[in-house]
């Protein structure tokens, strides 16, 4: 179809207007946020200094890297990250569900309830924890008073915490985008499908589960990468002998003598493995979405 | 229903009810322990309201509260600002620079935060500023702003056009078409923005903890210095009273939805 001149001078005008009013953002999100990351490549390439850098050539931090140094805490910050994203969406699934079969009035207070948590300040929620799981915490009072056990069990400062405070943290993330799938799930397949002699089990591994995979990308999405890229949460309920990669970054970056191009190599590969394995879920979404449109 | 649906169906509520408390108990713990006559994590020593006044009474608290309610202020106001601008200009689907925007603004949301951190603390040291509320307010903006263009753009997505040729049909401006229409249609979707970069905000330790550099703290940086210390005595307290604030922001949310709705 072909456009009046008319018609066509208002585009532009509108195309301009648009660029006018994206500008802004634009120009503060190219400043702070693309080209930090042009500076990092330069860093990680260049000498050490105690508290700076020296504006010298070096290929040692990537020299380092690829000696194996650093691999235990990228292994140990995946493995992180797998076990927090297989256990919220084994304690979130359930949720979800029920929550999204609960009646209209239920579900939104439900909601507000998994929300709660989600709206207190992280580091509060991570410190309570601490007050629990401590030596002579709360749950180790409980369970001596009881007689369950005769000495202290030594969780605080364990990966198992890490992983349970994790879990504990990134919940509610995994919750919403599984609630927003199974709330427009419609709940008469499923009860077709039992008409027709399919039991439970059958039928939530041939529809439920199926139709239920863009939640469980979408919360994978918000669990395993910032999982990846944890800091707080190994540093203030794990302990000094596992560290994982988050921390190694901050106190290559932090403490002194510091090492801002080890660091910078170090957020370098991470980006690469986190951009990795977004193309890796990107793809399974699309393969996953197609066999959908198949069935 | 035949056994094995009673059976999920029964597990279902058990996983709930068992992730309802795992996610209330530490909380739970918090707060009666604020009331706990201990100065160390320990169990329970005896009632005590003291450590409430001396909240007010630590200028290092105080502060901090004020930095953080500062820095809230400022980036929501700056963060909201940029995402009507934004949202409003990719509201265009013909926009030649929307694909390219749009990368802009979801990518940021898929980065670990630390690395936000790290990538703005080697800007900061590149480019010889030194570190305070500046640096970290930028920094602020920064991982706000994605969110606030995305909640606004999904408020216009399912904007109604036709109210818009009504007016347009009846002779108004496009100013008075913005002001009167468009905008007032918006605003449910401006305040859930400023409310989640606020809250965004308020909560971030790790970018900041990147960009504050010495003797600028928030909160979330003094109560992690003060449990890194040990000297815990005011924290359960000060948590606790976070945590109300948080329910009061909760319930006000709830307040100005319903305001917002029946103002529709």
């Amino acid at each position: 179809m072909r456009q009046s001149p008319q018609q066509h001078r208002l585009e532009r005008r509108r195309n301009l207007s648009s660029w006018l009013l994206s500008l802004p953002t634009m120009i503060w999100l190219t400043a702070f946020f693309l080209i930090p990351y042009f500076i990092v490549v330069i860093y990680s390439f260049l000498s050490p200094d105690i508290y700076d850098v020296k504006f010298e050539v070096s290929l040692d931090a990537y020299r380092q890297i690829f000696s194996g140094e650093y691999l235990r805490s990228f292994l140990l910050s995946f493995r992180l990250a797998f076990y927090t994203t297989l256990l919220c969406i084994l304690l979130g699934f359930p949720v979800a569900y029920f929550i999204a079969r609960a009646g209209e009035k239920l579900r939104n207070t439900l909601l507000i309830f998994i929300i709660i948590p989600f709206w207190t300040n992280l580091i509060i929620r991570i410190f309570s924890w601490r007050i629990f799981l401590a030596y002579n915490g709360v749950l180790n009072d409980t369970l001596m008073r009881m007689g369950l056990i005769s000495s202290p069990l030594e969780i605080m400062r364990t990966d198992l915490a890490v992983i349970l405070v994790m879990v504990y943290v990134y919940l509610p993330y995994m919750i919403l985008p599984l609630y927003s799938t199974l709330e427009k799930l419609d709940f008469t397949l499923l009860q077709a499908a039992m008409d027709l002699g399919a039991n439970e089990v059958k039928a939530f591994f041939r529809i439920t589960l199926p139709l239920a995979v863009e939640g469980i990308f979408a919360g994978t999405l918000l669990v395993f990468i910032p999982a990846l890229g944890a800091y707080l949460i190994p540093q203030l309920v794990g302990n000094q002998r596992s560290l994982y990669i988050g921390q190694v970054i901050t106190y290559k970056i932090k403490n002194i003598p510091r090492n801002w191009p080890m660091a910078s190599a170090l957020s370098l590969i991470l980006l690469l493995l986190v951009a990795i394995m977004l193309l890796i879920m990107f793809y399974l979404f699309k393969r996953q979405r197609r066999r959908k449109w198949q069935l | 229903m035949n056994r094995l649906g009673r059976f999920f169906k029964g597990m279902n509520l058990t996983v709930f009810s068992l992730v309802m408390v795992f996610l209330y108990i530490p909380i739970l713990i918090l707060i009666i322990f604020s009331f706990n006559d201990a100065k160390i994590i320990t169990g329970w020593r005896g009632f005590t309201f003291k450590y409430y006044p001396l909240i007010f009474q630590t200028p290092a608290i105080k502060e901090a509260f004020f930095n953080t309610m500062l820095i809230a202020g400022l980036s929501t106001l700056i963060s909201t600002t940029l995402g009507i601008l934004t949202a409003l200009g990719l509201e265009n689907k013909k926009f030649s620079g929307r694909k390219a925007m749009q990368g802009l603004i979801y990518v940021p949301l898929v980065i670990p935060d630390i690395l936000m951190g790290v990538s703005l603390a080697l800007l900061f040291n590149f480019t010889k500023v030194s570190t305070g509320m500046v640096t970290v307010l930028i920094a602020h903006v920064t991982f706000c702003i994605s969110y606030t263009v995305i909640v606004i753009q999904s408020r216009l997505e399912g904007f109604d056009y036709s109210l818009v040729e009504a007016a347009q049909d009846l002779g108004a401006k496009p100013s008075y078409i913005f002001w009167k229409i468009k905008f007032p249609l918006m605003m449910p979707g401006i305040i859930a923005a400023a409310l989640l970069a606020f809250t965004l905000s308020i909560d971030d330790f790790i970018i900041t903890f990147f960009t504050s550099g010495r003797g600028f703290d928030t909160l979330p940086i003094y109560v992690e210095g003060t449990i890194r210390r040990g000297t815990i005595t005011t924290i359960n307290s000060l948590s606790t009273l976070m945590i109300g604030f948080t329910l009061f922001l909760v319930v006000i949310t709830k307040r100005v939805r319903k305001i917002m709705i029946s103002a529709l």
